[in-house]
């Protein structure tokens, strides 16, 4: 539209140095572009140029890192992701958030497609982007409020029209598991950003956005959005996540018995948290920038959700079965800024030692057991202000150095990180070794292997998958292979900017695939990836994280391991009653997963690897 | 000649602006949903979403309150139309239009309206619409009903 946006370049970078208030902007080259495409890909490139390896996550050391996709913004089908990426202070190593919502599309028309943002402010501050600049400003006003009331108060301030990303209390106290969040539910949840966000007094970011994005082809890319949206919606989960959101798989799990239930320990719960039973309780779905799928609910309690993990982690897991209650702890976790999946976990956990007597009534003033919906909304608000108990369960995963590593076989959790996903894996065999290997920790966003359990034809899934994959869930052969191609297309589709719910394999065949991105990114950059680039590009990802891993905490494959219960223990109920994870079968998953991956038997990345992406990060 | 119409089912509308951004990728070339002519005006925290679209009205009060004359009604389609060359952006039919269906372009100073795309058979932001929120229907085939009901006071 105007001159000055044509020239702006692709992917601009403002480096934040908090401790001095200077700001920087750099250009990210293009043939860095070529390699690491955006979002989470760059994120790392750039978290392994500012790595510091052996600093404390919570010390001004950390680099924190939001970095928009190449497609977040454009008219490319559910563009309005980005990704927010660190060292994790939960658990020590890559702590990397994928969130949705306004904030990262807003950011790009601000100008700015990736903030570096380094060093600890001397008091609160927030940035506010607009055309091109980043500006720090104080914060002091909004220190101390819970994430409703930043936004709302700061929209007050600065206009309706801004699109901002806070942190709440839990964040301001360095709770090790706290979220930043954006609007009412959106949250780049996992790994403790929102810790770091606190720990360089950063209270939020604001963006106003007046540029146009440039479109290469903006009437083939509008075309080619029309297209795949009537062929996206044909998709039934899509459909289905349009009603009733993820809460849908609740039913499912729960008819397998694979639902976390009582911190793993039983694995069916009651159906009053169906997705009937929750739809009572929504007002209207809504969706994020540029969504075609729109599975955000707005609940009549006055907040947004609940997902399928938030019935989940904040209902079976801890014993809540009122539909009302588990919605009212939802809404409490996201105003507080806490993730959920963590949360719900450390919840669970710390009521199993307390059952157990790892945790008495003095240590904690209180009795911990699960369903007290009262003791619950107490914990949660102690542990988001650190105080009590709360204070103790803030440190999270860090506990099991205090508590005893006997204490660690009841976490659920891989690497530090507890396990997002509600589902019990002891019976999905490739969605454990997704869980194992996910660069993150125990995490379901990182691989989710789950279209066998959908019986397609062995025709379709050889397709999906490029070589035969065995279509029993139970069985470990062929499940390295599964594992592989979710690893890399998800690091694609999270280098884009682009939702895993329109994700090819994530829970339906009938979406965006490597072709389909290799076409958007044409029409709306002018880029050309072909599909083996794709590919190339997910693998550089996962590479890049296990070397990025390996240098700060040397994980290899002593840690690609599952909490001791899934191993030890089968699971008591229903359809997958029995099952468990066999430690042979499981390690021949492990092997089969390096050798595609071209690591070595140790799962550490070969020399010459190492030296490729060494030579890349020079660049 | 039947006019033909914009209509919203604010109901069915999620909030995800596809129909503002797409606007502005067709008539701008460039994605920024600000720069689209239909805006969805949304609160998360006040759980609101309402479309601010034009309707093209029998008397424009924009056509009125226009300076340099840029907006003009065509006599024979009805179309409300703006001349972005001749704006000299004073934001008067911004502030006279009764919709809020008027924006504001900062940076190029001039107003963004809407054209309901004349060079295509339906426009843009209907055939975005991933839910059926935006219509574009017959002005007669719509039932008379009052935009605006009197409050109800209770007894």
């Amino acid at each position: 539209m105007s001159d000055n946006d044509l020239a702006r370049p692709m992917a601009l970078n403002a480096i934040v140095n908090l401790t001095d208030e200077t700001v920087e902007y750099l250009a990210t080259p293009t043939e860095v572009l070529k390699k690491f495409i955006g979002g989470r890909g760059l994120n790392m490139y750039y978290l392994y140029k500012y790595l510091k390896p052996h600093a404390d996550p919570l010390s001004p050391d950390n680099v924190l890192i939001i970095g928009t996709g190449l497609l977040t913004g454009t008219p490319a089908p559910n563009s309005g992701r980005h990704s927010v990426t660190c060292i994790s202070p939960e658990s020590g190593i890559i702590g990397d958030a994928n969130i949705g919502g306004f904030f990262g599309p807003e950011m790009r028309f601000a100008g700015i497609d990736r903030l570096i943002i380094l060093g600890r402010a001397a008091r609160p501050v927030y940035l506010y982007l607009t055309e091109g600049r980043v500006e720090i400003r104080d914060a002091s006003a909004y220190w101390g409020l819970t994430c409703n009331r930043t936004q709302q108060q700061l929209k007050y301030d600065l206009g309706t029209d801004v699109e901002i990303e806070c942190i709440g209390p839990a964040g301001e106290n360095m709770v090790r598991y706290a979220a930043v969040m954006s609007g009412v539910k959106n949250a780049a949840g996992r790994c403790g950003t929102g810790a770091v966000m606190g720990s360089k007094n950063l209270k939020a970011l604001v963006a106003r956005g007046t540029y146009g994005l440039p479109i290469a082809d903006p009437r083939g890319l509008l075309d080619k959005y029309i297209e795949l949206k009537n062929y996206m919606q044909k998709s039934k989960v899509t459909q289905i996540l349009g009603r009733v959101g993820t809460p849908l798989l609740y039913d499912v799990s729960n008819y397998l018995g694979a639902i976390r239930t009582h911190n793993s320990q039983q694995t069916v719960f009651f159906d009053t948290l169906n997705a009937e039973e929750v739809h009572k309780y929504v007002d209207k779905m809504l969706s994020c920038y540029g969504c075609v799928i729109h599975c955000r609910h707005r609940n009549k309690l006055g907040g947004e959700g609940p997902e399928y993990t938030t019935e989940v982690m904040l209902g079976a897991n801890i014993g809540i079965a009122d539909t009302y209650q588990m919605i009212a702890l939802n809404n409490l976790v996201n105003d507080l800024g806490l993730d959920v999946s963590s949360t719900g976990t450390y919840l669970g956990w710390a009521i199993e030692l307390f059952e157990k007597g790892y945790l008495t009534e003095d240590a904690v003033g209180y009795a911990l057991q699960f369903g007290d919906y009262e003791m619950m909304r107490r914990l949660i608000e102690d542990i988001a202000h650190r105080k009590g108990f709360g204070n103790i369960l803030a440190e999270g995963s860090q506990l099991v150095n205090q508590y005893g590593p006997q204490t660690a076989d009841f976490l659920i959790a891989v690497k530090g990180l507890p396990q997002s996903d509600p589902h019990d894996v002891r019976y999905i065999k490739a969605f454990a070794l997704g869980i194992a290997t996910s660069s993150r920790g125990a995490d379901h966003l990182r691989s989710r292997p789950t279209l066998e359990i959908l019986d397609l034809p062995p025709a379709v899934t050889e397709k999906i998958y490029g070589a035969p994959v065995d279509p029993n869930p139970m069985s470990y052969t062929s499940k390295g292979r599964v594992v592989y191609f979710s690893d890399n297309i998800y690091a694609v589709v999270d280098c884009m900017g682009i939702c895993k719910f329109a994700c090819h394999g994530f829970n339906s065949p009938r979406n965006l695939d490597y072709d389909h991105f290799s076409a958007l990114t044409k029409l709306a950059t002018g880029l050309e990836f072909s599909k083996p680039d794709l590919e190339q590009v997910g693998c550089r990802v996962v590479d890049l994280e296990r070397l990025i891993n390996y240098r700060v905490k040397g994980i290899d494959r002593k840690d690609d391991t599952l909490p001791a219960r899934y191993f030890d223990e089968p699971m008591p109920s229903a359809r997958a009653k029995g099952s468990f994870i066999d430690r042979r079968g499981f390690d021949q998953m492990l092997d089969d997963y390096y050798l595609l991956r071209g690591w070595d038997h140790d799962g550490r990345l070969t020399p010459a690897r190492v030296q490729e992406l060494e030579n890349l990060t020079t660049l | 000649m039947p006019q033909k119409q914009i209509y919203a089912r604010p109901a069915l509308c999620t909030g995800c602006r596809i129909c503002a951004n797409a606007c502005s990728v067709y008539h701008h070339g460039v994605a920024n949903p600000r720069l689209g002519a239909i805006n969805i005006r949304q609160n998360l925290f006040e759980r609101y979403e309402f479309q601010e679209l034009c309707r093209h009205c029998e008397n424009p009060p924009c056509v009125n309150a226009c300076m340099v004359g840029c907006i003009t009604k065509d006599d024979k389609t009805g179309l409300v139309l703006h001349d972005r060359k001749r704006c000299v952006g004073c934001w008067m039919c911004v502030m006279a239009c009764p919709y809020g269906a008027v924006k504001r372009d900062v940076l190029n100073k001039v107003a963004i309206k809407c054209d309901q795309c004349r060079d295509r058979d339906r426009p843009v932001c209907v055939e975005v619409c991933p839910t059926g929120a935006l219509v574009l229907d017959l002005r007669e085939d719509v039932p008379q009903e009052p935009f605006f009901t009197e409050p109800t006071i209770a007894d």
